[in-house]
């Protein structure tokens, strides 16, 4: 990873260049390097404008004391130093977020992996024309906008009118009117099944074209050898596929740890204070109660959470690059 | 590294056929067969189940919707909810809004972003990586932290309500994996076409545009229809940027449906809204079909 190129280019670096070579490569690396700063100009100027700007911004903000009075005004809100990192990290409720985040990141994204890969897996068993019939299941649920998503669900789950609530009465159970979201465990499996749902169909569709790149050969011989199934998944499968996976886990991991619109939208736009999560905390301080500084900060301390989970992928890459 | 790029790898590799594929598949006679088709059916089933109860919903009355059988079929087929979702609720106005702001930022995303991945794979120059990481890192950045300072900022640069501003923001939150991604996948390509080029005298752009591009076409595909997805679904930038009703974007259109109206809604209207949100996803399937197949059979035939 470190090196741009890993193959050395043999007209630029030759194994021992006369010095005429040599002017004239460095001539070229630095007509390459004009070309290059030219190529990804527009990209970072539109990086920086609409993504590194917002995230400094909100920094500064976290630092002051940004109230509706200075946003009417547009005066210079009052700096804060470091009160509200404070109020964040001795409060009792935003540790309840944090934690309540953390379990659904760990719960949600552990079953959408491991199902993603077991169904990864039998689609490897199952008939081609099966398999594109899923896939084409799969890829609508991946298209599906979260926010139509999330709506489906909460009618699914409404408590007098829902196909649940209906199929379970069916079934013999006495569920009639029953709210889905009075007990937190039973609103949280509602919103978990909702993220896992939604989230396998690209875990799935990515694992199983890594799952084609694990040679056919490596496999047979190893039944040969009387692997059982079992061994063959553990002792290849699994070690080929490790790179892809610990990427799409990550992405999952950063993507679940964001959760913002599924419980946003299930709950209606009020979350109850159980449903919260560092995301829709964060925008309720901001806007809900015009707490915009406060907001900030949770949203700086979530960042920095989220930067931590992208340190270990970063390394991680970095491992891979050297196996390159 | 070189795993990531197996998405589009499995796409550009696979030329055979299904039926090249198939007598294979039936050779392998597998006990735990069986055992995969019906655990694959059930998953289908709960996939699948979801959509079509939308589906059969944006066909039926209030009345049938919340009295009747949910799976049952619909007393008539008739299109009354997509129309009046369509006209009425204004999801028409909606839906081609979203339509022209993904098809120009998606475009947009894949050149700027296929620029700037193509030199930070095959260049050597300072600053190379710093670019590279500040990309990656933009992966953290959660969406719903720079709302308020995006108001500021397209305020400022009176983008308010402008589809050029959103289709900029779209453009800049999609980035980041597109270069990740396609950083990787550029890495991967064979370096002697491209000297191969240079000796015959290609310039950068040629050699970018008529080589590269070419030789990068299912990674740029798999890559395309990540963004057309995720772009479709932007919800909460688009609330940022579009406050006049008239520019809304799909996603909103949907949410103003369910929001404003509570239980004098038009339901119906509201899940013809719903799928009508799906139906572009069947179009990009259609158009990427094969790309796709050819990926998925390529593991048969291996």
């Amino acid at each position: 990873m470190h090196a741009v190129d890993s193959r050395p280019n043999p007209a630029e670096a030759p194994q021992a260049p006369p010095p005429r070579h040599v002017a004239r490569a460095r001539n070229r690396s630095q007509r390459d390097s004009r070309v290059a700063w030219l190529l990804s100009l527009p990209t970072l100027v539109i990086l920086i404008a609409m993504l590194a700007y917002p995230l400094y911004r909100m920094i500064v903000l976290s630092f002051q004391n940004m109230r509706l009075k200075e946003l009417f005004s547009g005066a210079t809100p009052p700096w804060a130093g470091f009160d509200q990192y404070t109020k964040a990290l001795t409060d009792g409720v935003f540790w309840g977020v944090v934690g309540r985040t953390a379990a659904f990141t760990v719960v949600s994204v552990t079953l959408s992996v491991l199902l993603g890969l077991g169904i990864a897996l039998l689609m490897r068993r199952v008939h081609a024309r099966v398999r594109i019939f899923m896939m084409i299941a799969m890829m609508f649920v991946w298209a599906l906008p979260q926010l139509v998503a999330a709506q489906s669900f909460r009618w699914l789950t409404d408590s007098d009118f829902g196909v649940l609530n209906y199929v379970l009465t069916q079934l013999g159970f006495d569920y009639a009117t029953h709210s889905w979201f009075v007990n937190p465990w039973e609103g949280w499996a509602v919103i978990t099944t909702l993220v896992v749902w939604a989230g396998i169909p690209f875990l799935a569709i990515s694992l199983s074209a890594g799952l084609t790149q694990v040679p056919k050969e490596l496999l047979e011989a190893a039944t040969v050898d009387g692997a059982s199934p079992w061994q063959a998944l553990r002792n290849i499968t699994l070690p080929i596929l490790k790179p892809l996976l610990m990427i799409v886990t990550t992405l999952s991991v950063i993507w679940n740890f964001g959760l913002f619109t599924q419980n946003w939208a299930l709950r209606d736009g009020h979350p109850e204070p159980v449903y919260q999560t560092l995301a829709t905390f964060s925008y309720t301080q901001a806007f809900g109660r015009s707490n915009y500084s406060y907001g900030s900060a949770i949203a700086v301390i979530t960042v920095l959470l989220m930067l931590g989970v992208m340190v270990f992928y970063i390394r991680q890459m970095f491992k891979i690059g050297e196996v390159d | 590294m070189t795993n990531l790029s197996t998405i589009p790898d499995a796409g550009a590799v696979a030329k055979p056929t299904a039926s090249a594929g198939a007598p294979r598949e039936s050779r392998r006679v597998n006990p735990l067969g069986g055992v995969a088709h019906l655990s694959l059916f059930l998953w289908a089933l709960v996939t699948v189940g979801p959509l079509i109860w939308v589906f059969l919903a944006s066909f039926k009355t209030n009345e049938e919707i919340f009295l009747d059988e949910p799976f049952g079929l619909p007393q008539s087929w008739a299109l009354n909810n997509f129309g009046d979702a369509w006209s009425e609720a204004h999801i028409g106005q909606y839906f081609l809004n979203s339509v022209f702001v993904v098809l120009i930022s998606t475009a947009g995303t894949m050149l700027l972003g296929s620029m700037a991945a193509y030199v930070l794979a095959r260049y050597r120059f300072a600053g190379n990586r710093f670019i590279y990481y500040l990309f990656v890192s933009g992966l953290a950045f959660p969406t719903f932290m720079a709302l308020a300072p995006l108001f500021g900022i397209a305020q400022a640069m009176n983008l308010l309500d402008s589809y050029f501003g959103l289709i900029l923001i779209y453009i800049a939150y999609s980035l980041s994996f597109t270069v990740f991604f396609l950083e990787a996948f550029f890495r991967t390509l064979p370096h002697e076409i491209e000297e191969a080029a240079t000796v015959d005298g290609a310039g950068h752009m040629r050699r970018f545009f008529q080589v590269m591009m070419p030789m990068a076409k299912s990674g740029l595909v798999s890559i395309a229809i990540f963004n057309i997805v995720g772009q479709w679904n932007q919800y909460l930038l688009p609330v940022v940027v579009m406050q006049s009703e008239s520019k809304y974007v799909l996603t909103q259109g949907i949410a103003n449906i369910s929001v404003s109206a509570g239980y004098q809604a038009e339901w119906g209207q509201l899940f013809a809204a719903l799928t009508l949100s799906i139906l572009p996803m069947i179009l990009v399937y259609a158009i990427f079909q094969r790309q796709i197949q050819a990926g998925l059979t390529s593991g048969a035939v291996k």
